[in-house]
């Protein structure tokens, strides 16, 4: 178990480098996360009211799109 | 007579209360200064705990002890003398089981061996994720911050849709000029013919004060699209004027050729190009 977190410690934490490396990674990889969990959550909280959701009743294939 | 003694009974002389405190009155329980620190090993001097000797009457050359035990428990209990081995106090303390907390009889000094680290990696580890998972939140938020400032100095939508200007390809016949207007200065569209093309392609491009040549400064031969400013002091030039077939300052006399580019005059550099495309579903040249 101590063997772990030693190696946990001398990987990310010994060197500040390394340290600050991990945590702008961890801030990118965080950020989308963040951001395709906050989205889907409102799809799903406003599912079936939106525009992608209504498109197909009314535009129907083949009509050409107003713009 | 003695020998027929069996048993001793000694009177109780303390009483425990249900905090674990012994009961005697009259007894004094003040540890004496520097006995709770522990044995005096290594200490240096005189005994700390030795009382001072004016504490003593030092005339007596003798000593008298004379002991009274008397009962201080009010109920009577029997006494039993043990030689087994007794069993330590603090597992007998009866907050034990409530606070988990052991006293040390002798010096009263708690005992915090359960609160001690049984992994110290762990709480190292532990300790440094905090820090570095304030420092990934604080990153994400700085980023998100300055990335929202600058976005909000970004032009928005209705902006660059005024940005953008089409025109009709059909409306210009070939060999003609169109002038028009974008983000407030005036856009050449030529729609040249073959000659005019052959003419822009001939030009030995070398020996011009700038060179590039007519394929870098179109998308399509036929259509010439430029900025309609001269590069010099931003006059607008005229179409179809000047010594080369091309465009002609009338301010400072800068003659431009067929492609645009300076061929005479003060202006250093050939007319600028902007940002275009075709937009061939509706024959048009989007500017912008």
């Amino acid at each position: 178990m101590s063997r772990i977190h030693d190696a946990i410690y001398n990987t990310f934490f010994k060197r500040n480098s390394a340290f600050v490396a991990t945590c702008f990674a961890g801030a990118f990889a965080f950020q989308i996360t963040f951001d395709l969990g906050t989205t889907a959550f409102w799809d799903y909280h406003n599912r079936g009211k939106q525009w992608k959701d209504l498109r197909a009743k009314y535009v129907q294939a083949g009509d050409s799109e107003e713009e | 007579m003695a020998s027929s003694l069996s048993r001793v009974n000694l009177l109780p002389t303390t009483r425990t209360l249900a905090s674990g405190v012994p009961l005697a009155t009259k007894l004094n329980h003040a540890i004496p200064t520097g006995l709770a620190g522990g044995d005096h090993h290594g200490a240096t001097g005189a005994r700390s705990d030795v009382p001072k000797s004016w504490a003593f009457k030092s005339g007596v050359r003798g000593h008298l002890g004379k002991t009274n035990a008397l009962p201080t428990s009010s109920s009577f209990q029997q006494r039993f003398i043990s030689t087994s081995t007794p069993v330590s106090a603090d597992t007998h303390h009866p907050m034990v089981g409530a606070t988990g907390v052991r006293r040390t009889p002798a010096t009263g000094v708690p005992d915090f061996s359960p609160y001690k680290a049984k992994n110290p990696g762990l709480n190292r580890t532990i300790s440094y994720f905090m820090v570095g998972g304030l420092g990934v939140l604080g990153a994400s938020g700085i980023k998100s911050t300055v990335s929202d400032i600058l976005s909000n100095m970004a032009a928005s939508a209705d902006v660059l849709a005024l940005a953008k200007i089409e025109v009709e390809m059909g409306a210009i016949p070939e060999g003609k000029n169109l002038i028009v207007k974008w983000r407030g200065k005036p856009v050449f569209i030529r729609h040249r013919t073959a000659d005019e093309i052959d003419e822009a392609n001939k030009v030995d491009v070398k020996h011009l004060r700038d060179p590039e040549n007519d394929s870098d400064r179109v998308q399509r031969p036929e259509w010439l699209v430029m900025l309609g400013v001269c590069t010099h002091l931003g006059c607008v030039p005229i179409g179809e004027a000047g010594d080369y077939g091309g465009w002609f300052c009338p301010c400072h006399g800068s003659h431009y050729d067929i492609s645009g580019r300076i061929r005479r005059g003060p202006a250093p550099l050939n007319l600028e190009i902007p940002e275009y495309q075709f937009n061939d579903d509706e024959e048009k040249i989007v500017i912008g």
